[in-house]
């Protein structure tokens, strides 16, 4: 009978420490990419304000 | 302990012990006093990269490693190319003559020795370090040249020129040869019969020479011949280049920036890559896993063993190249997303192109370091004995390997140098082009962040396979 995976955890779990600094640059980038775009819309948005008639 | 794996067990006795080389690979050299565990080398070489890729953008603002000038320091004696020429001739005709009459055991044969190690490691260090020495030596090329200047002088008028080289082949003919070379090398059952070997050495000689009679001498070497085109990636890592009767001098990997990316370019790195990555994800114990299950199911399909290894192992190496190639298709597709660079990802994938040979030369150095460190010396004894036959020319037939002058501490270090060296080699490289292809220093350096991951994803990959390999 096959062994569930947990029983070999040790195993696979040591090969996924190699992919943690992959994953922390990864969701670092993913991050920063976010905060940049939500930052550029609202530069935008900004910018719009001046424009729109004042509705008092 | 897992059935499969139980099985896995002597199904990969099999395997290295079809193969002697592969024994001298990754056997023998005893086992690491590390200070640290193994992973904390990632992390380790992953600050690393982040530091060097911020001293790149502070520090490195204007392009310096494209257009650089060389400096000539020597020219060279006419006689040179053609005795080099003749030379590399003569060991062809050795290695081959060995193969077919010399002892069929590959350990007492010259031929597999030099050819799996001398010749694939041994030159591609060499080209790194002394540029391209195979140009001179390559025995097809120099046939081509000697058959060209006598047939000229005997019809005393100029040979017809040679098609031109088709543009849409690009380098696709040395891909091929690559990836059958490393099929040979890693998969093919018959890898160690010496006689095997000087069949496919001919077989791979008489396809040069079409392809040169075909698309002249030089096209078809820069292009066509998977080990001119090898060699000469890693010689342009070098300093010295050897061009038109002179050595000149330049800066180290400056030589890169000048390579064209025909078709078949960004293949050829990542079959580079993956085929040096898939012989060490087939020592591991992953594969060691996998391969069973696949072979037993091409079994079940009515494959001999044989067969279903060959079958198994060649899935393996294609899907490992594949892996590669969407790793570095990935990041080229971040760079263009991060910069809204109007240019596909095809082309700006070959514009970085040149960024992965000090990597492929780094997994080379990195996976085969021992092999040539240990089996190079085997060389010693073979020299004096090429066929087996209890000859001793140079008196050196007694020589044994001593696997005690490096240890297998020393090993690690420099395989964990070897691959930090290649990846930060390869950043500096892209952030040089990048200065020149982005409008501006923030923009290039904002296009370099995913670069960053693809080469900290394969420094990981790296270490994780060295590791990992039993």
């Amino acid at each position: 009978m096959a062994a569930p995976p947990l029983a070999h955890a040790g195993h696979w779990i040591v090969n996924l420490l190699y992919l943690a600094p992959v994953v922390l640059i990864v969701t670092m980038l993913a991050v920063s990419s976010h905060r940049d775009k939500r930052a550029e819309a609202a530069e935008k948005a900004a910018a719009r304000a001046p424009d729109e008639p004042d509705s008092q | 302990m897992n059935g499969r794996l139980l099985a896995a067990v002597p199904l990969a006795g099999a395997i290295v012990l079809a193969a002697p080389e592969i024994a001298f690979a990754h056997g023998l050299v005893g086992r690491e006093d590390l200070p640290i565990p193994k992973v904390v080398f990632a992390y380790a070489a992953t600050a690393a990269l982040v530091a060097s890729f911020i001293a790149l953008a502070v520090l490195w603002p204007r392009p310096r490693l494209e257009d650089r000038d060389e400096r000539r320091v020597a020219l060279l004696p006419r006689i040179l190319d053609p005795l080099c020429g003749a030379i590399g001739v003569a060991i062809f005709a050795l290695l081959v003559y060995a193969g077919f009459a010399g002892s069929q055991t590959a350990t007492n044969n010259i031929t597999p020795t030099f050819v799996f190690v001398i010749f694939w490691v041994g030159l591609a260090v060499a080209s790194a370090l002394f540029g391209d020495i195979f140009k001179a030596f390559n025995p097809w090329r120099a046939i081509a040249r000697a058959f060209a200047a006598v047939a000229t002088t005997v019809s005393r008028k100029e040979l017809p020129a040679p098609m031109p080289y088709p543009a849409a082949l690009g380098r696709w003919p040395a891909v091929a040869g690559i990836l059958a070379f490393v099929w040979v090398e890693l998969i093919d059952s018959a890898r160690a019969d010496p006689s095997h070997l000087a069949v496919l050495m001919l077989a791979y000689a008489a396809v040069q020479l079409v392809g040169m009679s075909l698309y002249g001498i030089e096209p078809w070497n820069r292009n066509g011949d998977a080990f001119a085109v090898y060699f000469g990636l890693f010689a342009r890592i070098s300093p010295l280049h050897w061009k038109g009767g002179a050595v000149s001098w330049r800066a180290p990997l400056s030589g890169l920036t000048t390579l064209d990316a025909p078709p078949g370019t960004v293949a050829l790195m990542c079959a580079m890559i993956g085929s040096t990555s898939f012989d060490g994800f087939s020592a591991g114990e992953t594969w060691g896993t996998l391969a069973p299950r696949m072979t037993d199911s091409l079994r079940d399909l009515g494959f001999a063993q044989s067969g279903a290894l060959e079958v198994t192992f060649t899935i393996g190496l294609l899907v490992v190249v594949a892996v590669i190639t969407g790793c570095y298709r990935l990041g080229v597709r971040g760079m263009r997303d991060a910069t809204g660079i109007e240019m596909s990802t095809d082309a700006l994938a070959a514009r970085f192109a040149h960024t992965l040979v000090p990597i492929a030369l780094a997994y080379v150095v990195a996976h085969y370091f021992s092999l040539l460190a240990f089996q190079g010396q085997a060389i010693g004894y073979l020299s004096s004995d090429p066929l087996g036959s209890g000859a001793n020319i140079f008196g050196t037939a007694i020589a044994t390997i001593d696997y005690s002058w490096v240890s297998a501490t020393a090993i690690w270090y420099v395989q964990v140098a070897a691959l930090l060296i290649g990846h930060i080699a390869g950043l500096v490289l892209a952030h040089d082009r990048a200065l020149i292809t982005f409008k501006d220093g923030p923009t290039a350096t904002r296009s370099q962040y995913w670069m960053l991951v693809v080469m900290i994803s394969f420094t990981s990959l790296g270490l994780w396979l060295l590791s990992s390999a039993s």
